[in-house]
């Protein structure tokens, strides 16, 4: 069922972009069903899995090789599921609207399913290769998403920032899952999570293999210092961002700590990392998200500052910490994801974001400010929200930790986590009071002229209800919903009591202090936003992180000036010279020769005489010529006296495989000499024509020796009788043939994708009018950006 | 007028390419041939054509079709490994026999459809590049 379900996701996008949906007005509302379909199945396999029942299903899709995809859900996955689902059944009602009769739209959903399936895939995977290829679809689409307008030339930056960073997380990661797979036996997520912690904690490679997988996790979930490009993801379309960037995506590295969570949460390091990382990353986003004026720059701060709420809250091995984790998730993804469906509502109906423009739109658009004031109180913390109660429990559990002697770290928290919730109660109360209450705005007001149908608000609103309803709806709730991911993150099972009302407890009062300087800072907000205003210009992560890649540039620059800078001659001496010397090094090495068992008995037969006296003679034909067509042409001659020799050994598929591809070669080797303006060739220098020519030789002998190790007794051990005696088998009699298209039909599957991508690079390539140097870089992407090629330009003009 | 020349080969040898091609591509599997080789066969037969016709003749004939069928290719060889997930795994050979009548009976693998992905993407890949490498380099056109 599980697979079948991501195969619904998966073929659903495609299959909206075939319907055109731009053409049909509630297109959204189709586009949500096969969401809704999961999300209903998974509801109903919750009091199931809620049990400590985990569904297991294996998809062999090669059986042959052994290989299957192993999907698994858990309380974990099932809550993962049920945000991805659920919030995605919103978000494609929503973008139905929100792109109305834009012709993207149906490119918009196909992208939207590919990640729903990718993320599904992510946090149902039970192994750990298999969750890396959904990681890297995740964000590959993200990278699609956020460059969706490609005119911007600030969404390009952002999405190839983000590409960039996550995709280097990633790659580490990799490494660090690879790592896990070894030490722990196996790549079975399940099975690593039931050997003891210690087999992992005290393995010497413990400490890579974890600064490796916390790199991807970190990157991700755009933990300090690599959270700076979330917020230049906010260049995707805002459906998007909601989804994506704040309620799904980015939680995918909270999910793979909170997998891994059993296994590794007794290491210091674990906890050091995680406590520290999410806190800064916390206050960090708290506090910039006062400076912002952009409703979607404001957001996106303020989902950083969650993330790393929800990381810290990671780095306890504890209880309530995990409770508070699961907690976290649901009440975040669904206050934060309605509030960024409210910021495209505002723009879609202003066509601003800039809150100091905005004023009074509760009174114009009722049912918007409704949904804003239940989604801003609950990320405020206020009572009797959802986000109330996962801040408690943010705060129980820092208390506890004093309860438990742990006063420093105790102490520490509790005070970060106050801190942040005054500057979460300060910001929510901001983006409630000033885009909808306040009367007048200070910038040039901006008006509602096209005010959203209802439609287009009821997802918005729907999230937010099923948000505010939760917190009344805990008895029924807490057991199969909360209990079960919460005893996943702890590896132990785990019993949930949930109240609104505790009492006056500790936690309760430090909450009401916090919501007290909330309040305090919002009201002189206006002074705030003023000391925060002047931060130091090079503490931008992005503006950092662009001259590390332009470093990088330089870099490559510097090494291809140095290997390949000079001549053609030098740059092919190096390469064949390179060729020669890894093929001495290996024989060397392996004492090839000795083993080498030569037979010299047979005798050269006239025909092949004459053949190899004519490629000499071509061959020199080309050295002295002058005039390039014949030297093309004499090329041509050494090719065809190899296809004839492969004729003389009976190799006919290769022999016609040979010609052609001299034919084609010979003659885009004209092409391409037609291209080249002429040039005089003035006699080399003595010494230059020595060195080549001693270069020449050596590659010569190489190719000898090359031959002589084909032709001597096989070094290991030969397939080609598996293939003859198989061949009738495979329904053919053309053992190349079956070859290329049977036996090994992957490897041909390979060569035909990267002939495609070649020809698409290669299009690209000869499509600019000329290669620009690397210090005029700049100037290209301009070119690239504004979407007109020169080429085409100057085509045009002339 | 050298060209003159080329374009009486150009109508003699170009049908007797393509059909050389298609040739290739069905007798591919129990003789000398395939998909491969046939996807160059056509390259060469348009490459006739670049030379006889000019290439802007040939790119606005089959210009646009290049990228499309180097797609279709891909799909198409995807498509055959696919096709045999039921049977035994990705890219698992499957055959069908067809009764044509009398003794003949057409097989019909997840091979054939994986060469004739093969063949398509070759023949485009090459293409295209003898197309993109015969546009003058000037802004002139001949």
């Amino acid at each position: 069922m599980l697979t079948t379900l991501l195969a619904l996701l998966a073929l659903t996008g495609p299959a909206l972009w075939l319907l055109k949906p731009h053409r049909w007005r509630h297109a959204g509302w189709l586009a949500a069903l096969s969401p809704a379909v999961v999300t209903g199945w998974l509801l109903a396999q919750l009091p199931r899995v809620g049990g400590g029942v985990v569904l297991r299903e294996q998809f062999a899709w090669s059986e042959a090789f052994g290989l299957a995809l192993d999907l698994n859900l858990d309380g974990l996955a099932l809550l993962f599921g049920l945000v991805i689902a659920g919030i995605g059944t919103a978000i494609a009602v929503y973008a139905g609207y929100y792109f109305e009769k834009n012709r993207g739209l149906g490119y918009f959903y196909a992208l939207l399913f590919l990640f729903m399936t990718s993320m599904m895939g992510l946090v149902w995977a039970d192994n750990l290769l298999a969750l890396f290829v959904f990681w890297e679809g995740t964000s590959i689409i993200s990278y699609l998403l956020i460059s969706f307008k490609l005119s911007d030339q600030n969404a390009l930056e952002g999405a190839r920032r983000a590409l960039v960073v996550t995709g280097m997380g990633a790659l580490g990661m990799l490494g660090g899952l690879v790592l896990l797979g070894q030490i722990g036996g196996t790549y079975s997520l399940s099975a690593l999570l039931a050997q003891p912690p210690a087999t992992f904690i005290q393995h010497p490679l413990f400490t890579p293999m974890l600064i490796l997988i916390l790199l991807g996790a970190f990157t991700k979930s755009a933990q300090f210092p690599f959270h700076f490009w979330l917020p230049g993801a906010m260049a995707a379309p805002t459906p998007a961002s909601a989804y994506l960037h704040s309620a799904t995506m980015v939680k995918a590295g909270v999910y793979l700590l909170a997998r891994l969570h059993p296994a590794f949460a007794e290491s210091e390091l674990w906890f050091w990392a995680l406590f520290i990382v999410g806190g800064v990353t916390m206050l960090l986003g708290a506090i910039t998200a006062l400076r912002h004026y952009d409703l979607k720059a404001i957001l996106a701060y303020a989902t950083v500052s969650q993330l790393g709420v929800l990381v810290m809250l990671l780095a306890f091995n504890h209880e309530v910490a995990a409770v508070a984790v699961v907690l976290g998730i649901l009440a975040h993804a669904l206050y934060k994801g309605p509030l960024f469906l409210v910021a495209g509502i505002i723009d879609h109906a202003t066509g601003t974001r800039d809150i100091r423009r905005l004023a009074g739109l509760a009174r114009a658009i009722p049912l918007l400010g409704l949904a804003a004031v239940l989604a801003s109180l609950s990320m405020a913390g206020l009572i009797p929200t959802f986000g109330f109660l996962a801040k408690e429990l943010l705060l129980e559990t820092f208390y506890s930790l004093l309860a438990a002697g742990e006063t420093v770290i105790g102490a520490a928290g509790l005070a970060a986590a106050a801190l942040a919730g005054a500057l979460f109660v300060a910001y929510s109360l901001i983006l409630l009071w000033e885009p909808f209450f306040r009367r007048s705005a200070p910038g040039k007001e901006a008006h509602v002229h096209h005010a959203p149908s209802t439609p287009f608000v009821l997802p918005v609103l729907a999230l937010t209800l099923m948000g505010a309803v939760i917190p009344f709806a805990l008895g029924a709730l807490e057991h199969d919903l909360f209990a079960a991911p919460a005893g996943a993150v702890l590896g132990a099972p785990v019993e949930v009591h949930l109240a609104l009302w505790h009492g006056w407890t500790p936690a309760f009062l430090t909450s009401l202090l916090a919501i007290a300087v909330g309040v305090v800072l919002f009201l002189g907000r206006e002074r705030v936003r003023a000391a925060l205003a002047p931060a130091p210009k090079w503490l931008n992560g992005a503006g950092l992180f662009d001259r590390a890649i332009d470093g990088l540039y330089a870099i490559a620059g510097w090494s291809t000036r140095a290997v390949q800078g000079a001549s053609l001659p030098t740059q092919v001496s190096v390469t064949l010279l390179a060729a020669v010397g890894f093929l001495l090094y290996s024989i060397f090495k392996h004492n090839f020769i000795g083993d080498l068992n030569l037979d010299w008995s047979a005798k050269a037969t006239f025909y092949e005489v004459v053949l190899a006296a004519l490629a000499v003679l071509a061959a020199f034909v080309i050295v002295r010529t002058h005039s390039r067509l014949s030297a093309i042409i004499s090329l041509g001659m050494v090719g065809v006296v190899v296809t004839l020799i492969y004729v003389f050994f009976s190799a006919p598929d290769l022999a016609l495989t040979q010609f052609l591809v001299e034919v084609l070669t010979l003659v885009l080797l004209v092409l391409v000499f037609y291209r080249i303006p002429h040039q005089e060739h003035h006699p080399l220098p003595k010494r230059i024509s020595f060195r080549h020519l001693l270069i020449s030789a050596t590659v010569a002998l190489w190719g000898f020796g090359m031959a002589l190790l084909a032709a001597g007794e096989p070094l290991f051990a030969t397939i080609s009788d598996y293939f003859s005696l198989n061949v009738l088998a495979a329904h053919g009699g053309n053992i190349v043939n079956v070859i290329l298209v049977d036996f090994r039909a992957v490897d041909t599957m390979g060569e035909i994708s990267v002939m495609v991508v070649a020809a698409l690079g290669g299009y690209a390539l000869m499509r600019a009018s000329r290669l620009q140097p690397l210090g005029r870089r700049n100037n290209t992407n301009t070119a690239k950006r504004t979407g007109k090629r020169p080429a085409r330009k100057t085509r045009g003009a002339a | 007028m050298p060209e003159l020349y080329l374009a009486l080969l150009d109508r003699i040898l170009t049908p007797i390419l393509f059909v050389l091609a298609v040739v290739f591509l069905i007798v591919g599997h129990n003789e000398p041939g395939g998909g491969f080789i046939a996807g160059l066969v056509v390259a060469t037969a348009f490459l006739m054509q670049i030379l006889a016709r000019g290439d802007d003749f040939v790119r606005k004939l089959i210009g646009i079709y290049l990228q499309p069928t180097m797609g279709a290719g891909l799909i198409i060889a995807i498509f055959s490994a696919v096709l045999s997930l039921p049977e035994g795994g990705f890219l698992y050979g499957v055959w069908w026999k067809i009764p044509l009548g009398g003794d003949f009976v057409l097989e019909i693998g997840s091979p054939t459809l994986f060469d004739i992905g093969v063949f398509l993407v070759v023949s485009a890949f090459v293409t295209s590049y003898l197309l993109e490498l015969s546009r003058p380099a000037t802004g002139k056109r001949r």
